[in-house]
């Protein structure tokens, strides 16, 4: 496992617009790796390749139902449209309300540049359109509506609930 | 991206404290709303509406569970318990949530606590409460007054079967209705310092609902607000949270200018204020407690409503207070009760009370009497009040009182609203019923010293 610095609001690397990926490659594999492992490590439900200084075009999204990787992906619908809190993971601390479509498909490649469809709804089609906005240097917090909430005082203390 | 806030997990969390741990619901609720804060209007309500909803239909909801789970609802796992329940609640209660999306939010959850393996049980309880809902069986009323009445209201039944000696199947069911009615929190208007219409326009003006309350003037019922706590006119002191039976009991001790009062179970402070603002500065008020918190708390509260004949004093009822002997005009008995009368706004209760806790109280209550009849003084009045339904503690009580202690009950009718005027309090006491009556259950009572 290898954790790589999340880049945060500010640094220049997040408002590029990314590459493609023309072929998966073994550093790009590695690169896909350690973006879960720092993903899960922040506990975060998605993480996009400019967040670990990478301007290449990939993202992975967990949000609670398994790991998604999408090379080059695009989305190719988007309906409906869902208000409420977003945050991100280059911007600690903080939470904004963002309107996004409801209702997306995206398609891509995963890690092994096979063709693959992801369609998803509120959660996940939330989490789509924020990592999918990174890969063009676009930040959640350009598109809050009204301002950014203080969440420092909201973290989750450790459960000590049987399990 | 962050994780957002799971709604459903914040509920779930909130339910597992309070069902199987010893925190209260009210308080539980309100410190996880206040720490999501930021969460929108309607998250915030969906996150209300479920935890209230699912402990106010608790036991409605294991019969269900248990309609189609083959595993009793008490040899769960507790986190599968409240998940299902919550879930149930979901199902029978909110329209608007389509049933798959209950069911596959409840199997994600149960999957993301670590409970893989209990995934197909959580999903096949679940949908077949999906498709079965409308063909449970209930209990009758004809046949089973007592297993209707609790299943249908979630009321355990040792407490029904005391109400139903005492009072009308009707009016049990009356009350019973009431708890899970929409509770619009009413309020005292404190126009010692700005007029009650200032008042109203400001309420009105922060988008509250304001409504007059039909039993006394200065008490309106307030609704449509975000955040009770923000409004100005909470902040500036002139409005004072409280149910109508407890401001009745400011009105029955009916101070006169001057007065000393004592209120010996004073904590968070409303009937004390009450007092005091009635006393228009003059006289005096000391609000006791044993519980150091809680009269700090008070006294803080006393600065910020800028009330000057009253202040908050370390003393614990139960213990005899040389100095006070004979010395008060009023003595303000509000003990700790079993609180049945305002289940409806701490739905909690009714699961905790049980007869022996009760036992206790009674004992508590009675020691608290027997000190604090000391304090008052010859021709004073000593107001005992509860905020419970049932005779246990409020007229065996008064009898055992009584019977000890140179008291008599005096009539209470002139101070009150005339709809609430009956044959016992013409006696001297009052058993308030929501549902019957526009207020929280609560018994009061108005007791004199013999003239020596």
């Amino acid at each position: 496992m290898a954790l790589r610095k999340i880049r945060e609001l500010g640094d220049e690397i997040l408002t590029k617009k990314c590459r493609e990926v023309s072929e998966m490659t073994p550093r790009l594999k590695e690169l896909v790796s350690d973006m879960l492992d720092t993903m899960y490590n922040a506990e975060g439900v998605g993480l996009a390749a400019p967040q670990v200084g990478v301007l290449r075009r990939i993202v992975v999204i967990d949000i609670g139902e398994g790991p998604i990787v999408l090379v080059n992906p695009k989305m190719t619908l988007q309906e409906g449209q869902q208000e409420g809190n977003e945050g991100c993971l280059s911007v600690p601390g903080k939470a904004g309300v963002v309107v996004r479509p409801d209702h997306v498909i995206v398609e891509g490649f995963n890690e092994n540049m096979e063709p693959v469809t992801v369609e998803g709804q509120e959660l996940l089609a939330r989490a789509l359109c924020h990592e999918l906005d990174h890969l063009d240097g676009v930040m959640y917090t350009t598109r809050v509506e009204g301002e950014l909430f203080d969440t420092s005082e909201l973290e989750e203390e450790p459960d000590a609930e049987e399990a | 991206m962050t994780g957002t806030v799971n709604l459903r997990e914040v509920v779930l969390g909130i339910l597992m404290e309070v069902t199987e741990g010893e925190a209260y619901s009210h308080v539980v609720l309100r410190d996880t709303l206040e720490k999501y804060q930021y969460l929108l209007k309607r998250d915030r309500a969906f996150i209300s509406r479920v935890t209230e909803g699912t402990l106010e239909n608790l036991i409605q909801i294991d019969y269900i569970i248990e309609c189609f789970s083959k595993v009793p609802i008490h040899n769960m796992k507790p986190l599968i318990r409240n998940l299902l329940r919550m879930s149930v609640y979901q199902l029978k209660y909110m329209d608007s949530i389509p049933d798959s999306a209950v069911v596959n939010e409840a199997v994600r959850l149960a999957q993301k606590r670590g409970f893989y393996n209990l995934k197909g049980f959580v999903n096949g309880v679940l949908r077949a409460a999906a498709r079965g809902m409308e063909d449970i069986v209930y209990p009758l009323p004809q046949e089973d007054p007592l297993e209707y009445l609790s299943v249908s209201y979630s009321m355990p039944k040792w407490i029904l079967s005391r109400w139903l000696e005492q009072f009308s199947f009707e009016e049990v069911e009356k009350v019973c209705d009431s708890f899970q009615d929409e509770n619009p929190v009413t309020v005292r208007l404190r126009t010692d310092r700005v007029s009650r219409e200032e008042i109203i326009d400001s309420l009105e003006e922060e988008g509250c609902e304001v409504s007059q309350h039909p039993y006394l003037d200065y008490a309106v019922r307030i609704s449509g607000y975000n955040y009770l706590q923000a409004l100005t006119a909470f902040r500036q002191g002139w409005i004072y949270v409280q149910d109508v039976s407890s401001m009745l009991v400011s009105e029955i001790a009916a101070p006169n200018w001057g007065d000393y009062c004592i209120d010996v179970c004073a904590a968070p402070g409303g009937k004390s204020t009450h007092l005091a603002d009635k006393l228009k500065g003059s006289g005096y008020v000391e609000a006791r407690d044993k519980n150091e918190e809680k009269v700090s708390l008070m006294q803080q509260n006393i600065d910020r409503m800028g009330i000057i004949n009253m202040v908050a004093a370390l003393k614990d009822a139960t213990a005899f207070d040389q100095d006070s002997f004979h010395r008060a005009d009023i003595v303000l008995c509000d003990v700790p009760c079993s609180g049945l009368g305002v289940i409806g706004k701490k739905q909690d209760i009714r699961y905790r009370m049980n007869p022996a806790k009760q036992e206790e109280l009674i004992r508590i209550q009675r020691r608290i009497l027997s000190v604090s009849q000391n304090y008052v003084k010859p021709g004073g009045v000593l107001i005992y009040s509860t905020c419970t339904i049932g005779a246990d503690e409020n007229q065996m009580n008064l009898k055992y009182f009584l019977e000890n202690y140179p008291f008599h009950l005096e009539t209470i009718d002139p101070y009150l609203p005339e709809q609430l005027r009956c044959r016992t309090s013409a006696g001297g006491y009052l058993q308030l019923l929501p549902g019957v009556h526009e207020t929280d259950g609560f018994f009061l009572a108005r007791l004199k010293r013999n003239d020596e």
